[in-house]
């Protein structure tokens, strides 16, 4: 038996964790003056993922209850981050500052991962100790 | 033992009905991707036991075709947001696709995916055995060499994977548009894995049409490396003779 709210708060946070990975992607190529041109493919793509986490984000963080700490730093950093044509030409505090409010929400993000892992470790744990102890005494029961 | 799920949702955190589930189901490890191409790209480089498909018939469907040309022997189901026209329905007939409506109430749909991945369960494992109704080619060393069938294989300008195996172990070449593009055999990659490979006079291959692999490690034409592989066999018989001779 698993948790259901459980994994499906994992799942929820994996999804959105991958998607900020991807952006962060993005993010780094457009900052980087000496990367070659950015293609429209690239910009097509970049407003995808946008659209993504724009659709996703209000969800997925009240279902974490993390909407007073993130929510409004994530739709900040979405609404800076247009595209990416536009990120490259930012100057150099306000790239840094896009940077630095990437990671802040990332490192949230890892570390609600890491303790939802550990509930779920911890389950398997208890579950698994309560069919040790059923099985245990189950014999005795059936012998009296 | 896991059973390996790789699932294609476009919309995984508003559509996630069939994920709650399988999320519940013990034994399953499951990857979720948004889009096909990142889904053939992570099928290129892991193996997974089943593809499941999510969203709106016609969509779904087509999306599972396109990948069966690239898979042949994958597992493919679609789930279905919605009811498949009769020629869709052929299409996924055709292509060995399983069909699974969506659009049922939880307790239903919960019954059909146990059920699906059970029967799935029941019939893995045969494909190892060169006996899947996939291969298009199957055979046995002892009557064709490796060099010969490459060369067939070539000269029709054949795209897939040769798996050939034998008691000292198995290796793999993979070919495109009757070109050989990588090798591999253990720890041995390109010319080295296909030079082991050419050794093998024992043994069953199969062939997979369709199965590409991005990686290139071999760039000259088959006429060469069969060329070379002869001149250093001749060397070897020459070399053994005088062994003999002293």
């Amino acid at each position: 038996m698993k948790d259901p709210a459980l994994e499906n708060d994992l799942r929820l946070l994996t999804l959105q964790a991958e998607s900020w990975k991807r952006l962060h992607d993005f993010m780094n190529w457009a900052l980087d003056k000496a990367a070659p041109m950015i293609t429209l493919e690239q910009e097509r793509q970049f407003t995808e993922l946008r659209g993504i986490l724009l659709q996703e984000s209000e969800h997925v963080l009240s279902e974490l209850d993390l909407s007073d700490e993130l929510l409004g730093k994530t739709l900040n950093l979405l609404n800076r981050a247009t595209s990416m044509r536009a990120m490259r030409e930012l100057s150099g505090i306000d790239a840094r500052r896009l940077e630095m409010d990437w990671n802040v929400i990332f490192a949230k993000m890892g570390t609600v991962l890491g303790q939802l892992k550990k509930m779920r470790k911890e389950f398997s744990l208890r579950k698994n100790f309560a069919e040790t102890l059923a099985q245990f005494f189950r014999p005795k029961r059936a012998r009296g | 033992m896991e059973t390996r799920l790789l699932i294609l949702n476009a919309e995984p955190v508003f559509q996630d009905q069939a994920l709650a589930i399988f999320d519940a189901m013990e034994k399953l490890e499951r990857r979720i991707v948004r889009t096909l191409g990142e889904a053939i790209a992570i099928l290129l480089r892991e193996s997974f036991d089943l593809f499941v498909v999510e969203g709106e018939a016609a969509v779904a469907i087509e999306e599972a075709t396109n990948a069966r040309q690239h898979f042949p022997s994958l597992e493919i189901v679609c789930l279905l947001e919605d009811a498949a026209g009769a020629a869709t329905r052929a299409q996924a007939e055709e292509q060995r696709i399983a069909l699974v409506p969506r659009d049922v109430p939880t307790r239903q749909l919960r019954r059909s995916l146990r059920k699906m991945l059970s029967a799935f369960e029941r019939f893995t494992g045969s494909a190892a055995e060169g006996i899947d109704s996939c291969h298009s080619l199957i055979g046995s060393l002892d009557q064709f060499s490796a060099a010969e069938i490459l060369q067939m294989c070539c000269l029709s300008q054949r795209t897939g994977r040769f798996v050939f195996k034998s008691a000292r172990g198995d290796s793999e070449v993979y070919l495109n548009h009757g070109t050989i593009r990588h090798a591999v055999y253990g720890t041995l990659e390109g010319e080295a894995a296909l030079a082991e490979t050419f050794r093998w006079r024992q043994g069953r291959f199969y062939f997979e049409e369709g199965i590409i692999n991005r990686v290139q490690t071999i760039d000259r034409p088959l006429a060469h490396l069969l060329l070379d592989n002869l001149q250093k066999s001749d060397e070897l018989i020459e070399s053994a003779g005088l062994t003999k001779e002293s």
